[in-house]
């Protein structure tokens, strides 16, 4: 698919698509892209804490924005599936850049003080994330994972049931660390993808993204406990 | 050979003033016109800053270019490893520099033995040189201002030479190189890298092509062309242990000496004088430390015989800072050959340094004290992580200990003044020739060279013996080519079939053991014979006992390096015959028997004020030894001194 | 000062490009810690050659850490363990009495191997075809203070162009991506005046050919720059992607 491209490359946007540096930005500009969404879904979950009655008013109020929030989920589902298929073609573009590998291999890096760097294990940590928004997908926006189906019941005591299975908490809890995890990468790789490297900030930056991981972790990774915590 | 039947070779300078010699030159040469180079084909050997230089020059002017080189890319010759610097007669400094002072100094520190001619337009372009680069995108060394640095260097009082870091070969090669794969893309230079030129081909007198070995699969592979620059650097590894590139070789040269052309003062080597020292019988090579790091490193050793005590234990009244004290107006910064033969006398004598007391100390101490580690640093450290990588000590806290090494061979096939060999149509350029230097290179003038003959000769030149000759059409099919091909192969596969008992490496190390012992930094008549007879001898026994397996149809790097050690081995006895029959001192050739009381070089300019080119007679004759008488009319003779 | 070592290494041996290659095991005694790896290996072949066994090809010249040639993959370490080092600038007494020692070639399928430890670099060299230059012939140029260039922008272009071109950065890559050697070259020029009026299409063209060669992409791992020997730093890397998106967005190509 990518040699087609290539070879209609005459328009630049094409080639543009074509190009390992192209796809990277295409990458970061659909990741950074989706840790905006992160930070907005996170905003609007953070009202569960808030209470019941002003979580379901959010929920109501965004839901009667019909024709908005198709917008916004068609505009987040090229996000996705940009990401999404870019990751895989990239990935075995890259695999294919070495046919035949080592028999041995270090790093030189200084140790990270982690057992794999976060950089390391992008497509990993991107198949669970993607595993995990699937699951996440079923549960809350198509309801189609009927055990925890109550006809009637309001957005926050469908969250909070869902949150509260077993399960389901296993999988938030964990679904959100490897999130966190994978953008604790992501979030400062995509400037340096885009080209802002700079003495001055990029510490900063760097900072920022642990400091994103963390929120988007311990965030979204908050709720089952909360739920569970809750029930009595 | 027209020249081989008069009694002196002839340079072809021009006439006139020496400030107007080349623009005279370069207004008499013939002009190819625009339509008629790409007709021409023209052979670089050799991818260094002349080769490269070359190249690139010839292919912008619209020759056809075919670039040769054995490593795997262009951008890896030896010209990369220079380190300090370039010199330029820019000025800048307003120290009072010029054309005439780099001249002077250059026909000085080259004790009075190269071609006046040849230095003056050496330095007449050398402005130009730094212009190109710089247009090229050498990142040169700035001031704040935004203007380009200088640093003093050996055997000068001004600061003329431009830099870029400890890398400034590097730096110039990258652009060299940067203009022949420009050229590459535009479709005027066809590259071939992973080749190594093994014979000259000649037809009717005139240099048309070459044999070389596809290094990767071995075939034997020919190319014709109206024209053969040689810029295949110098001969230095003949010592086995030297500053040079593993795989630096005397081949191209020494073939091509074998097809005519004459070869100009051989015993003319220099010997570097900071370098780090040996430290086993398994070193492969030495590793030269910056001459520029005498502009702050201070050279002593103790002042009390096999003083034992560790650097920092000795006092500095027990000090001898041996160049300050024998040359107080230069200090640190005499000339290349001063310094190593200071060093080796004060070894010699028995205050050498280190295991083995086969070194000196070159401190900078005083330097960290005086402008702090942080500017030393900056000036040097890419030489000090060097020099702790190889030593595992650190050079800001212990001096490093150095000694001489072999570094740079000022002979080389003799040329005339239009670069031209003694085959018409074959060229030669940068270390491979002999010209510019006389017996003693300063520092900073190599790259210097190798550029102005890549860029600013070679394209005017060559361009002249295109236009005044008639040519006929010449390939690869001419039975020239054939014999050449099939001498080559034999050499070759005899080469192959000897299957003795020793290595290749073991020959090559007992050459270089020999010609440092015999024709190293000292030398004298008992000792020069003795190195030719063993010389043969070894030769002899090369042939009769050599070992190299594999097949000649694959990548064999052991059958490369026979081949030129092999050419090393017949190189090596004419190189003891030149130093054996100049009888004086002067440069890097220094004749123990000619000498001052304080053991500086005596130069005999009564007898020996020319050039001396060995002329191949046959395989079993001895080579006859011409001359190019040298006159100085602008500097005149007088002897040498750094005090 | 200098201790004795005895070593098992185990060597990629390969006759021919297209050949089936293997690992072969070698026993070395008594190496000198003071010894350069190459040196090592001078030591191997040597013996080799006494027991009528092919010597071990591998790619060195200038032996000073500058030329670039040498390339080999140490305990899977391009270059070997220490930092900002070439191969033959590697010493023994970085090694253990007793160590085994794997020693393999450069792998990418842009650098087809083709004999034992030597690869084809040669993909480099037509990288820097497709633009790695300054258009200007010889003669063209104007006096070299005519150009200033603030010292802060000649010391990073500096920093820059001091890779050697050895392809270390694409044997560490997970991806085998040239991303690094690129980004160098393009960075080089991009801070001086002399390679602005070029820059556009510069990086399109270097960007365009190393894609064509097979390299893989960037990952932002900064591998590539753990494992440079001229300690390039991937803020290069950051400034060729600037440099490309600048060139996509605004060039008229």
């Amino acid at each position: 698919m990518i040699q087609t491209i290539r070879a209609a490359g005459s328009f630049w946007l094409l080639r543009v698509f074509g190009s390992t540096i192209g796809r990277k930005l295409v990458m970061a500009v659909t990741g950074l892209g989706l840790c905006g969404f992160l930070i907005m879904h996170l905003a609007g979950n953070l009202l569960l804490y808030v209470g019941a009655e002003e979580y379901n008013h959010y929920a109501d109020t965004l839901h009667a924005q019909a024709i908005l929030l198709t917008i916004a989920e068609i505009g987040l589902l090229i996000l996705f599936v940009g990401h999404i298929v870019l990751a895989f073609t990239t990935d075995r573009e890259n695999s294919a850049a070495r046919p035949v590998g080592y028999a041995m291999k270090q790093t030189k890096q200084p140790p990270s003080g982690m057992a794999a760097p976060a950089s390391s294990i992008m497509m990993a940590t991107g198949i669970v994330v993607l595993l995990f928004l699937l699951l996440h997908l079923a549960d809350f926006r198509f309801s189609a994972l009927g055990i925890r189906k109550h006809d009637g019941d309001d957005h926050f005591t469908k969250a909070v049931n869902i949150l509260r299975d077993p399960l389901s908490a296993g999988v938030y809890i964990v679904g959100s660390l490897v999130l966190g995890y994978h953008v604790l990468h992501g979030f400062q790789s995509a400037f340096q993808t885009l080209g802002f490297n700079h003495p001055k900030y990029t510490p900063i930056i760097k900072f920022l993204s642990g400091l994103f991981a963390a929120t988007v972790a311990l965030g979204f990774g908050s709720f089952p406990l909360w739920a569970w915590a809750i029930q009595k | 050979m027209s020249t081989a039947q008069t009694a002196y070779l002839n340079g072809r300078v021009p006439d006139g003033p020496i400030a107007g010699k080349w623009e005279k030159c370069k207004n008499e040469m013939k002009l190819v016109s625009p339509s008629n180079k790409r007709k021409y084909d023209i052979i670089v050997v050799g991818t260094g800053l002349a080769g490269g230089a070359a190249a690139a020059s010839l292919a912008e002017l619209g020759y056809n270019v075919k670039s040769f080189c054995f490593q795997d890319s262009a951008r890896r010759a030896h010209s990369i490893a220079a380190q300090g610097g370039i010199n330029a007669a820019k000025n800048y400094q307003n120290d009072g520099d010029s054309v005439w002072r780099l001249f002077y100094d250059t026909v000085k520190g080259g004790d009075f033995r190269s071609r006046e001619a040849n230095v003056y337009r050496l330095a007449e372009v050398s402005a130009n040189i730094i212009d190109q680069c710089v247009a090229q995108g050498v990142p040169f060394a700035r001031e704040y201002g935004g203007v380009l640095a200088n640093r003093t260097f050996g055997g000068a009082l001004v600061s003329r030479t431009f830099y870029a870091r400890g890398q400034t070969g590097q730096q110039l090669l990258l652009g060299a190189y940067s203009a022949l794969m420009r050229q590459v893309h535009h479709g005027k230079v066809k590259l071939f890298t992973r080749r190594e030129m093994l014979d000259l081909v000649v037809v009717d007198g005139v240099a048309r092509g070459i044999v070389c070995r596809n290094l990767v699969n071995g075939q034997l592979e020919s190319y014709a062309a109206h024209a053969v620059l040689l810029c295949t650097g110098g001969y230095g590894n003949a010592y086995y242990l030297a500053t040079y590139a593993k795989g630096s070789n005397v081949t191209a040269a020494w073939r091509a000496y074998k097809r005519g052309a004459f070869f100009a003062n051989p015993c003319y080597t220099q010997i570097h004088p900071t370098c780090i020292p040996v430290t086993g019988d398994y070193q492969s090579k030495l590793t030269l430390m910056s001459e520029s790091l005498r502009n702050d490193g201070r050279v002593w050793v103790p002042l009390k015989k096999d003083d034992g005590r560790s650097p920092d234990q000795i006092p500095d009244g027990e000090r001898d800072y041996y160049l300050e004290r024998r040359y107080p107006t230069y200090g640190n910064m005499v000339a290349r050959d001063v310094a190593s033969r200071a060093a080796k006398e004060r070894c010699d004598s028995g205050f050498g340094v280190g295991s083995g007391g086969q070194a000196v100390f070159l401190d900078f101490a005083d330097a960290i004290k005086r402008d702090g580690e942080a500017t030393i640093r900056a000036k040097y450290g890419n030489l000090f992580h060097m020099y702790q990588k190889i030593t595992a000590e650190n050079p800001y806290q212990a001096p490093m200990r150095i000694y001489p090494a072999m570094h740079y061979t000022m002979g080389g096939l003799w040329v005339d003044y239009y670069l031209q060999s003694t085959i018409p149509g074959m060229f030669v350029l940068g270390e491979a020739n002999f010209s510019d230097h006389g017996s003693n290179r300063l520092g900073a003038s190599a790259l210097m060279q190798g550029l102005a003959d890549g860029y600013f000769m070679a394209p005017y030149t060559v361009g002249d013996h295109l236009a005044s000759r008639k040519l006929p059409a010449v390939t690869t099919d001419h039975p020239e080519f054939r014999r050449c091909i099939d001498e080559t192969r034999t050499r070759v596969e005899t080469m192959l079939k000897v299957n003795g008992r020793r290595s290749v490496d073991s020959f090559h190390r007992e050459l270089g053991k020999l010609l440092w012992d015999y024709c190293g930094m000292a030398r004298n008549a008992k000792g020069l014979e003795t190195a030719i007879q063993k010389i043969r001898g070894l030769r002899e026994e090369f042939w009769s006992n050599v070992r190299v397996l594999g097949s000649g149809n694959s990548l064999n790097q052991d059958l490369e390096h026979a081949g030129r050690v092999a050419d090393f081995l017949e190189f090596g006895e004419v190189l003891a015959r030149d130093a054996l029959a100049r009888n004086e001192s002067c440069g890097g050739h220094f004749r123990e028997e000619f000498q001052t009381p304080d053991n500086d070089t005596l130069r005999d300019d009564a007898n020996f004020c020319h050039v001396a080119a060995w002329e191949y007679a046959g395989a079993d004759k001895d080579p006859i030894r011409r001359v190019e008488p040298l006159e100085f009319k602008e500097v005149p003779l007088t002897q040498r001194s750094y005090k | 000062m200098s201790d004795k070592l005895n070593l098992t290494l185990k060597i990629w041996r390969q006759a021919s490009p297209g050949a089936a290659g293997e690992f072969k095991s070698y026993k070395l005694y008594d190496i000198s810690t003071d010894m350069s790896f190459l040196e090592m290996l001078d030591v191997l072949n040597e013996e080799l050659i006494q027991k009528n066994d092919e010597p071990v090809a591998f790619d060195h010249d200038c032996r000073e850490g500058i030329c670039g040639m040498c390339n080999l993959m140490i305990d899977g370490q391009a270059h070997g363990p220490d930092l900002e080092t070439t191969t033959c600038q590697l010493h023994m007494r970085r090694f253990r009495n007793g160590d085994t020692i794997v020693i393999e070639p450069w792998r990418a399928r842009a650098f087809p191997v083709l004999k034992d430890l030597i690869v084809d670099r040669s993909a480099f060299d037509r990288i820097m075809q497709a633009g790695g230059f300054v258009s200007v012939n010889t003669g063209n140029a104007p006096d070299g203070n005519a150009i200033l260039v603030d010292k802060d922008d000649a010391d990073q272009a500096m920093d820059a162009a001091t890779c050697i071109g050895c392809g270390a950065c694409v044997a560490a890559c997970k991806n085998a991506s040239a991303m690094l050697f690129v980004a160098a070259k393009v960075s080089q020029y991009a801070l001086l005046p002399q390679g602005r009026p070029e820059r556009t299409a510069r990086v399109q063209n270097m960007v365009a050919q190393m894609d064509q060669e097979g390299f893989g992409g960037c990952t932002n791992t900064n591998e590539c720059e753990a494992a440079c020997p001229a300690g390039i730093s991937v803020s290069n890397i950051a400034r060729l992607n600037r440099e490309y998106l600048r060139a996509t967005l605004t060039g008229a190509k």
